[in-house]
């Protein structure tokens, strides 16, 4: 088994930074915000090209104007560019939905199930709208792992930090 | 792609009514021996594509005369010398340099093509329609396990392969897939070699190398092999494409090229195509060769979430796993949302040392940690002895946020199994189908009802 890895603490440090450039004293949902946000935006950070569901949660991220300062902290991405794919993204879904879809021969039930929880999932992954199907599996996978990295690091610190309060 | 396909049919045609004149085939291996001796630039692409010529050539040989076997034997020699140890590593570069220059190949063939294209073409159409039935008519029977055969050899080497995700050597599980698919074929080849005039399809299938992808895209690389590796994900979704329906010396041949060109190399060059044999009984037209590829890529992804998530071994099917997948996905965002805000309510400023944090106690507390303390888990009875401290602060989020009650069980069960996986490493996702993510399975049925 090795060691935790260089991964897990470098989201801690990118999260740190983006948490260092909260105000004080915030409600306990603001800095319920704060916190997640800067955890979201260190994981995607990471991936950063690799991955397209991170382009678009950091894009998500800096269109809201209270996190542009958090984001800024934790790296300089080219946000415009990521604003520009997604915008550019919808525009070809819009199109391609114009478009008359062919009538495959998709009566069987399973692929209208199929077809529904592909739905699902497309919400749940940030930019998912955008894929087809080969890419939309293959970002769940990277954001799967990337979230149960982010969730362990979150983990660990809660924990610590439990047990140092104790 | 079409070059390929009419040159596909046009010589399945030849092997089976046993093309009588001569020199088209000598044309054709005039052709092709200037194929082969072209790329003089690169001297893996001679071994790559003299691999594939060689078949191509030695088909015509058989199908010809017998006495033009002897000329065909000096490409063949050398496809054999490469075909029979299966050399590892250099087969691999030389299948991978192959598909470096496949635009230059695929330039060849289209010159080829244009050679013969008026005659191949007239025959397509004379012949193309009937194609299918002739195909249909053409199978003989001991081909058919031999052409299930390849196709259960890719599945449980790609099984294999998932299951080694963690090797840092890009090349080892594709190496194993490639002997393993190598074996399979050598093992038709044998079955085969009795029959040499009857030459059926093999149902041989390219399969992507997503391994390699979903290895190495986990973050813990550093970035430029995260991006090589993209590369040559990018390279492997697209590569040539080429529909033979050939006799299994050819197939054979050609699979293992394929198989040992499947492996990836880190400059590549982005256009490609997807070798797609067509399998038997099936239709062999593009769209739905695409299509069937399309498919397999899919079902490949998913086979890898199946290592991924847990809990979904146990399911068959594509909508059930994309439930699992849902639930999971679903009840890690609401477990990361969740720890934020316990870690809101613990730090009441967000002051965190960040000396201390950056120690590796951090993380190393986390196994010592685990027996002492165990955060908001009233189901565990081993742990609630140690636990009344940590009451306070849930009763804060509780209190709080009042909704946060009903994940708590949940989120209970998942962090009780936390701790098994202490030192998880996102690259290592083989120590994550090792360290029993079967242990998780009994919490995530769980979860299921209260999910729904």
């Amino acid at each position: 088994m090795r060691s935790p890895g260089p991964l897990k603490q470098k989201i801690l440090k990118k999260w740190m930074m983006g948490l260092q450039r909260c105000k004080k004293n915030m409600s306990i949902l603001e800095r319920k915000r704060a916190i997640k946000l800067s955890a979201d935006v260190a994981m995607a950070s990471l991936r950063n090209d690799a991955a397209y569901w991170s382009r678009v949660l950091i894009a998500k991220a800096v269109n809201e104007a209270n996190n542009k300062k958090i984001v800024q902290k934790v790296f300089t991405i080219r946000t415009a560019a990521c604003n520009k794919r997604i915008i550019r993204s919808k525009k070809i879904l819009k199109r391609a939905r114009r478009r008359r879809k062919r009538t495959a021969q998709a009566s069987s039930i399973t692929k209208g199930l199929v077809r529904k929880r592909r739905r699902i999932l497309k919400s749940l992954i940030p930019g998912g709208e955008f894929m087809n199907g080969v890419t939309l599996i293959e970002e769940t996978l990277d954001y799967i792992i990337s979230l149960r990295a982010q969730f362990d690091v979150m983990e660990s610190l809660a924990r610590f930090s439990e047990n140092q309060s104790q | 792609m079409s070059v390929w396909q009419s040159l596909s049919s046009a010589m399945e045609i030849q092997s089976q009514y046993c093309f009588p004149t001569t020199e088209y085939g000598l044309q054709y291996e005039s052709a092709l021996s200037s194929m082969v001796s072209s790329p003089a630039a690169s001297n893996c692409n001679i071994s790559g594509e003299s691999l594939m010529i060689g078949e191509l050539i030695g088909k015509l040989g058989s199908i010809g005369n017998s006495g033009e076997i002897p000329h065909h034997s000096q490409p063949m020699l050398a496809a054999s010398k490469l075909n029979s140890p299966l050399p590892k590593s250099t087969g691999l570069n030389s299948g991978v340099a192959d598909f470096s220059a496949d635009p230059g190949f695929a330039e060849r063939a289209a010159k080829f093509s244009c050679f013969g294209s008026r005659s191949f073409n007239v025959r397509t159409t004379q012949f193309g329609l009937k194609d299918n039935g002739e195909i249909a008519a053409y199978r003989s029977n001991p081909l058919a396990p031999n052409a299930s055969l390849p196709r259960v050899s890719s599945s449980p080497a790609i099984k294999a392969m998932a299951s080694q995700i963690g090797s840092s050597n890009n090349n080892t599980p594709l190496q194993e897939r490639s002997e393993l698919a190598n074996s399979q074929e050598e093992s038709t080849v044998s079955d085969q070699n009795p029959e040499p005039g009857l030459k059926g399809s093999n149902s041989r299938k390219r399969k992507a190398a997503p391994k390699a992808k979903t290895k190495e895209t986990t973050p813990s690389p550093s970035p430029n092999t995260s991006k090589v590796i993209e590369l040559n994900e990018a390279s492997n979704e697209k590569r040539c494409k080429l529909s033979e329906s050939n006799g299994n010396e050819n197939g054979s041949g050609k699979a293992e090229e394929d198989a040992k060109g499947s492996n990836t190399k880190a400059p590549e060059p982005p256009k490609d195509y997807i070798h797609v044999r067509a399998r038997r009984g099936q239709a062999t037209d593009s769209h739905s060769l695409a299509e069937r590829v399309r498919r397999e890529k899919i079902s490949e992804r998913m086979k890898l979430l199946q290592n991924l998530v847990p809990g979904c071994s146990k399911v068959a099917g594509k909508a059930l796993m994309l439930d699992e997948i849902i639930n999971y996905v679903q009840s890690l965002q609401r477990q990361v949302e969740f720890l934020s805000m316990k870690l809101a309510s613990v730090n009441t400023r967000l002051d965190f040392n960040v000396e201390s944090l950056m120690s590796k106690d951090v993380f190393q507390s986390n196994n010592t940690l685990q027996h002492q303390m165990f955060p908001m888990n009233s189901s565990a009875p081993a742990y609630l002895g140690h636990q009344p401290q940590q009451n306070p602060p849930l009763q804060g989020n509780t209190a709080i946020c009042p909704k946060l009650n009903t994940h708590l069980p949940q989120i209970n069960e998942f962090i009780d199994t936390v701790p098994e996986y202490p030192a998880f490493c996102e690259g290592d996702l083989e120590t994550l189908v090792q360290m029993g993510f079967g242990q998780n399975q009994n919490q995530e049925m769980a979860l299921h009802p209260q999910n729904f």
